[in-house]
């Protein structure tokens, strides 16, 4: 072989070698969207099949690149939570990217849930019977706050009005015995007989609502008697995004918000502004409240968030709120709130994850003078949280999560001798197991320690639940115990009510406590999804307020124990071309004892209906939807006597339905416009009852949304 | 370990910095402690004849007396069975007022000032009439309340709405300039012009006044 020949061999080896390692190397490029809107999504995971480790996701504009060994046939699978997943062959031919349009999952068991467990699970495969209000739901509601939201969605869920404040009866349960948490934190204040200012919880900005039924003090400790409900907020992690809203109804109801939002590296913030107002309301009929008063309230909310590295995640929180009620003709009731709090989430590995938080919320109400323009505050509730929050995953996904919480709890109010105050100091420490033992059948444990130091409350709440998969439906079961420790209020009011008589607090109260017990099965098959649920509820030592005769006012007591039991029904059915059907129902008993300061008013039976129907195409789609709120009548018996709890008298309350019509068109990428008619056949109560609906009759509302951000994409 | 320590330096900062009994004192004001003018007739403008009278109506168990021309308020206790003073011109129990033998015109003007003018043409005095005044609120849980017999003026009671159909009631003041004719046949002109406290407490009445007109 000469040297010529030698030459011409090694180019053509060096030749065949790189173009083998050409081939080697080969890049798939694509972009993943969301195939009825085309957003780009960010995060989606795309593997190739047979090759364990060889993946990659896409980045934040939506895309992705991807090294393949060798020039054989690849398949990449493309997953994202929320998406139907896809497949596709990647031949030695294929040229040009590779894109994939996911089409979302109309299952909304598959969306990712946290407030049963305190871990991310799905939704069908959370132990806790846990119910989802999806950010789309509220989106098509254009609703304003919480309440819009819970009644729509929700049978047995009844807002009504107290002292011209927002109360809540959820099943038999009252504002103070289920819990209302923004991202697994408690909030401070209380507008009036233990509810929170539900105008607070507004609905700009929230992911979704989850809410958790029954006892759930092993996991979150006080309060946590009849429920949970946790408002979860958006993330972004697009470059930026900027969305302006804006709404008018009836009583020139307005809500004008915006939401800025923005990712730089390993920076993103979230910023919230909204201004709601209504004018005042007069009742044409007699009733027990003639009025509402007009009100207009500010919400601003910031979150900020700092990843140093893959481990270890930073987010800070800030939020002011103001309301203004304008209550009387020379005097303003106003309602503040500051919030601030840091968050750090530590991931040491797969299996590894550590919480920690902490949390500062103030409540504070005051009265404005339009004569002496003095605005004196008269009630502050301020809360220290540190919450810690321990996750670690063994084999067959069993979940060990362990916690631990402490709290300073301040209150001054008006409602104390000479506006004084009180504080206490709240520990506790918690452990769930999340065992796995099969793939069908799921256990979970937990006990909560709860200490209450001006109470001197030592509590424990244990829970035991289970669950069994079958093909396509799922059996619960569960037995937890809830308590309610004795609120501040509770054991040092000293009030002077308008010279009628006093209210006092008492030290010696002992915490509500109760079983509770629920049997759920759900049955899941392609379109259709059926729900039945049964629970019983035993509450002992319920705190409410007594006539005493010895001090002629009323005292703080606990009262003999109340049950409530109850079956949900839920039945829905979403087809592809477009029409959505659902019906739940509710049905409620309730019993306590004659000769107890308190008696049932609940009633027995509640339902909610919903008729949809939505089309999508590429620049426009509609939903119209049909939404019904039927609750039935309720016989109850009353005392005739304020002071004495002998003798009863009958009381009916009559029944009604409410129905309203929406119409979300989105129009372009960017812009949505939500129509509705409220109480679309006219109820007017002949008397408004304190739990009557505060209509006025057939109602018009109007709403705009603009996704900015989406108009230069 | 340093961004551990990092971060539970800001938390522990942060936790130092935020007051343990909250924050914005400093947005609120002071309730005033004491009124800084007392009570009776706080200001007295003798070149126009007019003035202002601040009292304190709280309890139900008294009426208070009004002397425009001595320029004097006294009190009474009802359940003492306490008399009224010798001489008193109008008298006010929780918002009820009544004149001592006089009567009393509500007028459509928006000042009071508008009443120096003279007497609006068509103007009908109405007197006081035999009604009840409630002087205890302790019995109402046993579904009664303890009254006592007086005469009130309607007109000038008129001044504030209470509507008991919203709790907490809903308290509307008339805003209307009133005109008094006393029994010795001179004339007042009355406006009340609030019925809480600079801290919004309720029970504490502001009335101007034009003595005589």
């Amino acid at each position: 072989m000469n040297k010529r020949t030698s030459k011409l061999i090694l180019l053509l080896f060096l030749s065949i070698t790189s173009n083998f390692s050409l081939q080697a190397q080969r890049t798939v490029v694509g972009t993943v969207t969301d195939s009825a809107t085309g957003e780009t999504l960010v995060g989606v995971t795309i593997r190739v099949a047979d090759h364990k480790g060889l993946g990659t996701v896409t980045d934040n504009v939506g895309k992705y690149r991807l090294q393949l060994p060798s020039s054989k046939v690849f398949t990449l699978e493309v997953s994202y939570v929320g998406y139907e997943p896809q497949r596709r062959t990647i031949d030695a031919n294929h040229k040009g990217p590779a894109n994939f349009a996911l089409r979302q999952k109309a299952n909304i068991l598959d969306m990712v849930v946290v407030t049963g467990t305190r871990t991310p699970k799905l939704l069908k495969d959370v132990p806790i019977v846990t119910r989802v209000i999806t950010h789309d739901d509220i989106a098509m509601q254009d609703a304003t706050d919480i309440r819009d939201v819970l009644q729509t969605e929700l049978p047995g869920v009844e807002f009504s009005y107290s002292m011209g404040q927002q109360v809540v009866n959820i099943q038999g349960f009252g504002g103070n015995s289920v819990l209302f948490l923004v991202d697994g934190e408690r909030l401070a204040g209380e507008s009036v007989f233990g509810n929170l200012d539900y105008t607070r919880l507004n609905m700009d900005n929230v992911e979704r609502v989850e809410i958790v039924k029954g006892a759930a003090s092993s996991l979150y400790g006080s309060d946590a008697v009849g429920g949970v409900i946790n408002i979860i907020t958006r993330n972004y992690d697009k470059p930026w995004n900027l969305n302006l809203n804006t709404h008018f109804a009836e009583h020139n109801e307005q809500r004008h918000g915006g939401t800025l939002g923005f990712k730089v590296g390993n920076v993103s913030s979230i910023t919230n502004v909204q201004y709601a107002s209504t004018d005042a309301i007069r009742f044409g009929n007699d009733g027990d409240f003639g009025s509402l008063a007009a009100h207009h309230s500010w919400n601003f909310k910031e979150k900020l968030a700092y990843s140093f590295n893959n481990k270890l995640k930073i987010t800070a929180k800030a939020g002011y709120f103001f309301r203004e009620r304008e209550s009387q003709q020379l005097s303003h009731e106003r309602y503040r709130d500051f919030s601030g709090g840091l968050n750090a989430e530590y991931t040491f590995d797969s299996s590894n994850s550590l919480m920690a938080a902490y949390n500062f919320d103030q409540y504070d109400k005051s009265d404005y003078s339009l004569a002496s323009y003095l605005d004196v505050r008269d009630y502050s509730n301020v809360q220290h949280s540190v919450r810690t929050l321990y996750n670690r995953t063994f084999a067959q996904n069993n979940i060990l999560t362990l916690g631990g919480d402490y709290m300073r709890d301040y209150l001054m109010t008006y409602q104390f001798a000479d506006n004084g105050s009180k504080f206490q100091h709240t520990a506790d420490l918690f452990a769930q197991y999340d065992w796995n033992i099969t793939p069908k059948l799921n256990l979970i444990g937990g006990l909560r320690y709860d200490y209450f130091s001006d109470a001197g409350v030592h509590n424990l709440s244990p829970k035991l639940g289970m669950m069994y998969k079958l093909k396509n439906s799922s059996l619960r079961a569960s037995y937890a115990r809830g308590f309610r420790a004795p609120k501040l209020k509770e054991m040092h009011m000293n009030f002077d009510m308008a010279s009628i008589f006093m209210i006092y607090g008492n030290p010696d109260l002992r915490p509500e406590k109760s079983h509770n017990f629920t049997l759920a099965a759900e049955y899941t098959k392609k379109c259709y999804n059926l729900t039945l649920m049964g629970f019983y509820n035993r509450v002992a030592d319920r705190i409410t307020t007594a006539w005493d005769r010895e001090v002629q006012g009323q005292v703080y007591v606990n009262m003999s124990p109340l049950q409530i039991a109850g079956l949900d029904a839920s039945a829905s059915a979403r087809w592809d071309f477009g029409l959505g059907l659902r019906l739940s129902y509710v049905y409620t008993y309730e019993h306590i004892e004659k000769g107890q300061p308190e008696l049932s008013s609940t009633r027995p039976h509640s339902a909610t209906i919903r008729v949809e129907y939505g089309r999508k195409w590429r620049k426009y789609s509609f939903n119209v939807a049909l939404n019904g709120r039927v609750l039935s009548s309720v016989t109850c018996d009353e005392y005739t006597s304020m002071t004495d709890y002998t003798e009863t008298v009958k009381a009916t309350y009559p029944g009604y339905t409410i129905w309203k019509l929406t119409l979300a068109q989105k129009i372009g990428k960017a812009v949505t416009l939500n129509t509705a008619i409220d109480n679309l056949f006219n109820y007017v109560p002949d008397y408004y009852y304190s739990n009557s609906p505060t209509t006025t009759g057939t109602t018009f509302s109007v709403g705009l949304s603009i996704d900015v951000d989406r108009l230069f994409r | 370990m340093r961004k551990y320590f990092f971060l539970i330096s800001v938390i522990g900062s942060l936790l130092l910095l935020v007051s343990c009994n909250g924050l914005f004192d400093d947005l609120y004001d002071e309730p005033v402690a004491t009124v800084s003018d007392g009570y009776g007739f706080v200001r007295v403008d003798n070149a126009n004849k007019s003035g202002t009278i601040y009292i304190d109506v709280t309890s139900y168990k008294r009426w208070t007396y009004i002397n425009l021309k001595d320029k004097t308020t006294d009190t009474s206790n009802i359940i003492e069975g306490q008399e009224a003073p010798a001489k008193w011109d109008f008298a006010m129990h929780r918002y009820d007022v009544k004149t001592n033998g006089g009567a009393a015109f509500e007028s459509s003007l928006s000042s009071i000032d508008d009443l120096r003018k003279g007497i609006p043409e068509g103007a009908t005095f109405a007197a006081d009439t035999l009604s009840r005044v409630v002087i205890d609120m302790s019995h109402m849980m046993d579904g009664y309340l303890d009254y006592d017999t007086s005469y009130v003026n309607p007109v000038l009671s008129r001044w504030l709405n209470v509507d008991l159909s919203s709790m907490p009631p809903i308290y509307t003041l008339s805003l209307r300039p009133y005109l008094v004719r006393l029994a010795d046949g001179s004339y007042a002109a009355l406006f009340f012009d609030n019925f809480m406290d600079e801290n919004s407490v309720k029970g504490f009445v502001t009335i101007k006044y034009i003595y005589p007109l």
